[in-house]
């Protein structure tokens, strides 16, 4: 099957756990989605078995999605702080690798909601740093068939990658053919440009796909160019997954972490159910 | 049509009279000015306004933990209070139409109290504040900031909710569509849910930069400001993409944003004026 439709656990469950599979990927399927994308808040709380089982029982694939809050922190000037923030990716690595995930995907180049003002050089120091060690997790993820999908955010969730153009640099520095983008429309409707441009320019170096309206709300909803950004996806030949991302607003971290403090759909339900039916408009189920 | 003003925060560093000429020279009919009364020399500023045959158009209001209209402290929502009270004694000294209002410190992005409470405080404080502002002849714009920068107003139909418990004439809503083209599904149309409480206007792109840098098609939000019987001054608030907007203009500055933006910004808005036949 290509371009399989997925929904973030974020949307679900928070923290994703073992104990919240069950219920997590029988409604995502039940919504009629192909796979489900794992964030994995806490490695503790999340098995290989536990979401083996579950993609078994439902038919699901399964992503996998890292979350880099302060304690994950690979571009710390610290070199012990950065192994932590290395050990993490590894475990996802670890995990894709067991449930058949393509890649980990994420913003792993430094802490989400990390925005401070550095000159020049300390940038650069910054980025290298991010590019040694996420050399590191590449290689590693390329003897697992796993590939990292780095994920640029928007101005005031980061400093560090905003912009496709970042991510690329950031791409060739880090050197290793097994790193590429996940392109998430919510933060290119603030930071690019023109999205179709900026999706031919990342090109083959696309590995994952998230979608988000311009509000965090259900895709279709707003005001992102969908036909320019899906048109360019198709100019581009890209097959992978594509993702429904949004946020609980319940949670208080998670709220804090992406500043979404009132909902953006009537409810979750009804966000995950318009998504798939929104996307689904495009993406036609292939014929099996 | 409308009145151009452009908003000199982004220069910077530059002195005030560099950027009142470049306005004047670009063809904007007024200039808009950052509060901060205690900082500014008011007569050498109406002097330079003058001598360019310009005027100031708006005070935007800056708010910080110091200046906050919602804090849990008493002291410091009375010193925003008076802040914004000081502004409007600027805007009266310099013939500003007005003065912006957001009830809570930039960047903070949780509340501190309970929020019916700070609902309340909001709304009691901008009803001082329109009440003085109304002696003075100036109107109060309530302004929606995105979800990174507030937490208690992102969106335009919020915004109305709280003008109308205001309840005062001379306090409306203002848009900029760069908050807006994060919060909003559909920027012209939130801008028809302000309709006629339309006071003040910030066009940005989606990126912050000047209108046409950007991916946001400007020619129906245009025309809804035109729908809604809006003849009040347009302004370009562009920011430099950074979380530390501060840090950025405290620093080396954002060289685009002098000439090439200032010159860009109207030039584009009017050009869209002509072809939707505005004028």
């Amino acid at each position: 099957m290509t371009r399989p439709l997925g929904l973030s656990t974020f949307v679900l469950a928070s923290p994703f756990s073992d104990s919240a599979a069950i219920e997590a990927f029988d409604r995502t399927a039940a919504f009629g989605y192909d796979l489900i994308e794992v964030c994995i808040e806490d490695p503790a709380l999340v098995t290989a078995d536990a979401l083996l089982s579950n993609a078994e029982r439902t038919g699901l694939a399964v992503g996998i999605c890292g979350a880099f809050g302060p304690d994950r922190d690979l571009s710390h000037p610290d070199a012990d702080v950065r192994d932590r923030g290395l050990t993490y990716v590894r475990d996802c690595i670890d995990l894709a690798a067991a449930v058949g995930s393509p890649h980990v995907a994420g913003p792993m180049y430094a802490p989400t909601g990390q925005t401070r003002l550095l000159e020049k050089p300390e940038r650069e120091a910054q980025l290298n740093r991010a590019a040694d060690i996420l050399a590191r997790a590449a290689e590693y993820g390329a003897a697992r068939g796993v590939a990292l999908a780095i994920e640029p955010l928007n101005r005031f969730e980061t400093d560090l990658v905003n912009t496709v153009e970042q991510a690329l640099d950031l791409c060739d520095r880090i050197g290793d053919p097994s790193a590429g983008l996940l392109i998430d429309t919510f933060h290119m409707n603030i930071e690019e440009k023109r999205l179709g441009d900026a999706v031919r320019l990342a090109g083959d170096r696309v590995r994952h796909v998230q979608v988000s309206e311009n509000d965090r709300g259900t895709p279709g909803s707003g005001h992102v160019p969908w036909d320019e950004f899906f048109d360019a996806l198709d100019d581009i030949d890209y097959r992978g997954q594509i993702v429904v991302e949004s946020f609980l607003p319940t949670v208080r971290e998670i709220a804090r972490a992406v500043s979404l403090w009132r909902p953006v759909a009537e409810s979750m339900d009804a966000l995950a159910q318009d998504g798939i039916a929104f996307l689904r408009e495009r993406f036609p189920r292939s014929a099996s | 049509m409308f009145r151009y003003t452009y908003n000199t925060l982004v220069y910077g560093h530059e002195p005030i009279e560099k950027g009142i000429d470049r306005l004047a020279r670009f063809g904007y009919d007024g200039v808009e000015l950052i509060g901060e009364p205690a900082e500014m020399d008011v007569s050498a500023i109406r002097d330079e306004l003058q001598r360019h045959g310009t005027r100031a158009s708006s005070i935007i209001s800056i708010f910080t933990p110091e200046r906050d209209i919602v804090s849990s402290d008493p002291a410091i929502r009375r010193a925003a209070i008076e802040y914004v009270r000081g502004n409007v004694d600027l805007a009266a000294d310099l013939g500003a139409d007005i003065v912006t209002f957001t009830p809570t410190a930039c960047m903070k992005i949780a509340p501190e109290a309970d929020l019916s409470d700070e609902w309340a405080w909001a709304v009691a404080a901008a009803r001082e504040i329109a009440r003085y502002a109304a002696q003075h002849g100036v109107t109060i714009a309530v302004e929606p900031w995105n979800r990174y920068e507030t937490y208690l107003i992102t969106r335009a139909a919020r915004a109305v909710e709280f003008v109308q418990e205001v309840g005062e004439p001379n306090i409306g809503v203002m848009a900029d569509t760069f908050h807006m083209s994060i919060e909003e599904p559909d920027i012209a149309q939130a801008i028809r849910t302000i309709g006629s409480r339309l006071v003040h206007v910030h066009l940005a792109d989606s990126n912050r930069a000047a209108p046409g840098y950007g991916h946001l098609d400007f020619k129906p939000i245009v025309q809804a400001i035109a729908d809604v019987g809006y003849t009040g001054w347009i302004s370009y608030e562009l920011l430099p993409a950074a979380g530390d907007v501060w840090g950025v203009l405290s620093g080396a500055g954002a060289p685009e944003f002098l000439d090439e933006y200032t010159e860009a910004a109207i030039t584009h808005t009017k050009a869209i004026v002509r072809e939707l036949r505005l004028s």
